[in-house]
Parts: structure tokens; sequence; C-alpha cells
């Protein structure tokens, strides 16, 4: 790729990068060509510094200063890191992101494969189900966090419900309002409207497998189930793949379905580091603190990215 | 095509639906009964009262149109910025060589891992600040810069597909990069600017935690949602109103355009081989 770049759009003989780079920075002409560069950039690098790279910087120096409410700032060193663990809330926030993240990842990556794969023996007469588990993708977590009460509400949930109907009166429980069940309340949510990707990325990849692979197999005598276990299982991991990345990256990110359903509780049951930041920034306003946890959950975020960035660092050239 | 297909996947498939759509199913049974019938379970049959009282007084206790026009227009142009700006950067990115580039590319595509938690209280101040809290602005700001991440990945991935014959017939006809951004390659990127823009539109309308923090008078559906939410409050029916009010735009935006999801970049080029 980058020897065609050279042929047709830079005319400039090549020197050592660092010798070009050098005449760029200090008294050498940018050429033409880089101006057209960052003009075509420039609406771009504009609403991210802004949008993004500003707030990071900021957000990582405030983690190091001693600030809360009103007062003056002061510089504090890792003060507040240090506070941050050995803060039991904090653990416990540490806590229920780990059982969180595994379980709306798992739980979702393991439904949408498996309704991929299921799908995939008789793609035609199973596609409105696809597109049912598919739709609530495009649901905001707000909207189906008030969906999913109709279902958890203590007195008039369907849940309760159908458990009173069978005769399991005593099973009936305020699901959210429950330290050991909301944190499994909200998830389920959660779920709900997360499967769709998984589905979406491990039918793709079911879909691209060819035709005459599948055949030759049935030909040969295999069973319906060993054409799932055999040929697609193993063809559609790189779809596995991305589903897990980007659910396991969702749900550490996640707040807005926490939000709504428990805000954080019963005494802290669903309180992850994301939402513990919005705790400590926005509740509580003590902004040092806050931001550190802040950073904390963007190093969790960038831990679980590291493969992603891999492929990125060498697919950019 | 496998020659027999076996009937048992459409049983699983169609209960795990079933599940699938109990909510949806809840929600639109509680808009159209009245309350009295919710409380005491929207599922159950006897008896079953149909009425759209609640359709009529959402509109009055709550400021749901004026909701619906905010969220419209906070989505509307954090879906056109991007998709005007990602293929201009994805082009040069891709196409042009100059200082700094791979660095810059590389902080681009893998600011995926900022979460929205780390700009709320940076932006917050700054806004306020710049008495930029309230407007319009405040969110789309974040949310366009926060979508280069995955928007200029996706148009510059698409371009490796791109036929590079054109792009050199057109150098040699004389075009210069501006010319043969605009003309051939803008033109194409449109597949791949419909699944940015639907994704990016459906994302942004049904965002919630920077249009609460930014947005206190002019708030957004979710917002709006968020608002009257809670286990314990009443208004039932109404909320499920606004919730079906909430959800109906993207929901049927997504089903029309979720082939484009899967779509890949080797279709109308104009260029054979």
């Amino acid at each position: 790729m980058s020897v065609q770049h050279g042929s047709i759009l830079t005319s400039q003989t090549q020197a050592g990068p660092f010798a070009g780079l050098a005449t760029r920075l200090f008294g050498g002409n940018l050429r033409r060509a880089d101006w057209i560069a960052f003009a075509l950039l420039a609406p771009t690098l504009i609403f991210f510094s802004i949008g993004v790279l500003y707030p990071l910087f900021e957000t990582i120096r405030v983690s190091f200063l001693d600030w809360t409410g009103l007062s003056q700032p002061k510089p504090a060193g890792f003060s507040n890191y240090t506070k941050l663990f050995s803060d039991a809330n904090f653990w416990n926030a540490l806590r229920v992101t780990l059982t969180w993240t595994l379980a709306c990842t798992g739980i979702s990556v393991a439904i949408g494969w498996s309704v991929a794969l299921i799908s995939g023996l008789a793609p035609k007469q199973t596609a409105p189900f696809r597109v049912a588990i598919f739709a609530a993708y495009g649901i905001s977590e707000t909207a189906s966090g008030l969906m999913w009460l109709g279902i958890l509400q203590p007195d008039f949930g369907l849940l309760n419900g159908i458990l009173r109907l069978v005769g399991l009166e005593g099973w009936a429980s305020p699901w959210l309002g429950e330290p050991s069940t909301a944190i499994w309340g909200v998830v389920a949510a959660y779920v709900w409207t997360q499967a769709g990707l998984p589905l979406l990325t491990c039918y793709a990849a079911i879909q691209a497998i060819p035709k005459s692979q599948l055949e030759a197999a049935h030909m040969d005598g295999a069973s319906h189930f060993q054409i799932l276990r055999y040929i697609m299982a193993p063809l559609s991991l790189p779809g596995v793949r991305i589903a897990i990345f980007i659910n396991l990256l969702n749900s550490l990110k996640a707040f807005d379905m926490i939000h709504i359903l428990t805000a954080g509780g019963p005494i802290r049951a669903t309180e992850t580091v994301g939402y513990f930041m919005y705790q400590e920034s926005v509740i509580y306003f003590k902004q040092g603190y806050g931001a550190a946890s802040t950073v904390v959950l963007l190093l969790a975020v960038i831990v679980c990215s590291i493969p992603l960035i891999l492929d990125k660092a060498s697919e950019s050239k | 095509m496998i020659t027999q297909t076996p009937k048992w996947p459409v049983y699983v498939l169609g209960s795990v639906a079933l599940v699938w759509i109990i909510p949806l199913v809840g929600i639109i049974a509680m808009s159209i009964r009245p309350e009295g019938e919710i409380t005491s379970g929207w599922w159950t049959i006897e008896p079953f009262t149909f009425t759209l009282d609640a359709w009529r007084e959402v509109w009055v206790n709550y400021p749901i149109g004026r909701a619906f026009l905010n969220s419209l227009a906070v989505a509307s142009f954090a879906t056109v910025l991007p998709v005007l700006f990602a293929p201009a950067a994805a082009y040069a990115f891709h196409y042009l060589k100059f200082p700094f580039r791979r660095i810059l590319l590389l902080i681009l595509v893998n600011a995926f891992v900022v979460p929205n938690q780390v700009v709320i209280i940076p932006l917050f101040k700054l806004w306020r600040e710049t008495g930029l809290i309230d407007t319009y602005w405040s969110v789309v700001i974040p949310f366009v810069g926060l979508s280069f991440a995955w928007a200029v990945l996706l148009v510059k991935n698409f371009l490796s597909n791109f036929p590079r014959s054109l792009i050199d017939a057109a150098q040699v006809d004389g075009c210069g990069h501006l010319r043969t951004y605009f003309f051939i390659v803008l033109p194409n990127t449109i597949t791949a600017m419909a699944a940015v823009g639907i994704l990016q539109f459906m994302w942004t309308w049904n965002s919630l935690l920077l249009p609460m923090l930014f947005l206190r008078e002019n708030a957004t559906l979710p917002v709006m949602l968020s608002t009257i939410s809670g286990a314990y409050e009443p208004n039932w029916d109404q909320r499920a109103v606004a919730t079906i009010i909430t959800s109906i735009l993207p929901l049927v935006i997504f089903l029309f355009f979720q082939k484009y999801f899967s779509a890949d970049g080797k279709n109308n080029s104009g260029s054979k081989g």
C-alpha cells in the first residue's frame, strides 16, 4: 500500500524520516499536499480535541489534585489513588464491576452465538426471530429499563405474577430492591438490549461460510448437530471474538441502565466503577477523587482493549 | 443450502424470540390499559379495558413534544457532522502523506477506549465557563468527537477495498486531491456513511448520561424518561406511552436499515476487476 502512495501522490524525494520531519517543522515548507491533508482533517481534529482530548487530559490532571466542592485545588500527588484503594466502597465497586462485566458479556455472547448457530441451520424460517432479538439493540437503555420494570416490579411485575400463579408465592421477591438479586435484574435487562450484537456478528460469520462446504458435509452424512458443532461453531469464532470485545467494553462503560433501574443501590449492590465515578464527582462533588476513579475505569478499558489496539496499530499503515 | 432444513431450530428460536418480545408487549399493554388494571398486573386478561387516555394525558403532563424536538436536533447534528467530516479525514489518512500521519491516526482510532464518564466533568466546567451549557453544542461536540474513533476507521477500511485505478485515473486526468475526494471518493462512500449515520443517530438519540448533565433546560426524551422513572412512582400508563414515543423512531430506522450493517465495500464503485 505505502509503495503505491509514494509513486503517485508524493513527488518529493524520500529523505530519511527525521530529515523530512525537521525541514517540515523548522523553516522547511509544508508541501501543498500537506496543507490539503490538514484541511481535510481540520474539522475532525477540532471536534476531537475539544470533545475528547481536552477532557481526557483534564481528567488525568484533576485526578492528581486535592479538590473537593468549592475549595481551591491543591496538588495531591498520588493520594487520591492511595485513598481509592483503601476505600471499601471502591473495592466493592471493583467487585461489582467484575461480576457485571463478566455476566453481561458472557450471557450476551452465549445467547447471541447460540441463536446465530441454530439459526444457521434454518436461515430463512428463523429470519423473523433474529429480527425480534436484534431489534432490542435499537432501544435505548433508558426505555429498556422501564420495560423491564414491567417484569421485575415487585407488586405487579410479570415475574412475581408467574411465581404466584404457579404457587411459588414464597419465591416472589422485590428483585431490584434486594441486594443479592438486584444486580441480576439489571444484568437481565442489559443482556436483553445487548445480545443482538453478538447475534449480528456471529450470524454474519456463519453466512460467510461457503454453501458448498455445508453441502459437502451433508453429503458425507454429517448430522445437523455435527455441522453446527464442527463447521459453523469454529468458523464463526471471528464473529464471537469481535462480539466479546464490543460487549466487554460496552458493559465496562455502562451507566444508563444502572442509573434507571437501581441508581447503584440497594446499598451499593449495583455500583460499578462507571457509576461510582458519577456518585463521587457529580453527587458528592469530590472532583479529584472522582477523577482518580475515572482514570481507573479508563485503564480497565485500555487493558481489555490491548488486543484491539495492537490490531489497529498493525492495520493503520 | 442444506438439503433438508430441520424443524427444531424454528421452535427453539421461536421461544427465545417470544421471551425477547415480552417486555415490548408489556409496555404496549400498559400504554392502552387504565392504571387500575396495570397495578393488578398488565399481563392479566380479565378484565381488559382498552383506553387511549394515557396517550392523551401524556402530552399535558410531560413536555414530550419539546423533548422529541430536542432529541431530534441533538441526534441530527451529532449524525450529520461525522458523516461530513469522517470521509474527508479517512481520505487524508488513506491516500496522503503528511507529518504525524501515523501517530494521529493511532490516537484517533484508539479513542474508542474513552468512556463517556471521562469527559463529563471537564466538559461540564468548560461549558459553564463558555456559556455553552444547555445548548445543543454541549452534547453535539463530545458526541461528534467520540464518533470519529469508529467512523474514520470504518470509512478507511472501506477505502482499502476501493479500486486504486479510479484514483489513478482521476490523477492522470488532472484532478487535484480535493477534486478527487469530492467527485470520485465521496460519492462512493455513501454505503459506508449510511452505516455510520444510522448507528450514530441511534446511539445519540438513545444516550442518557451526557444530555442528562449538559441539557438540563432542554431535556431529550431519555432524560425526560429518567426523571419520571423509579419502581414506586405512579402514572405507569403515561410512562409506558413516553417509553414507546422514545423508542419508536430509532427502532423503525434500525429495522428499516438493518441490511446496511452487513454491507461490504465491494459493490458500486464503477470499476471492474
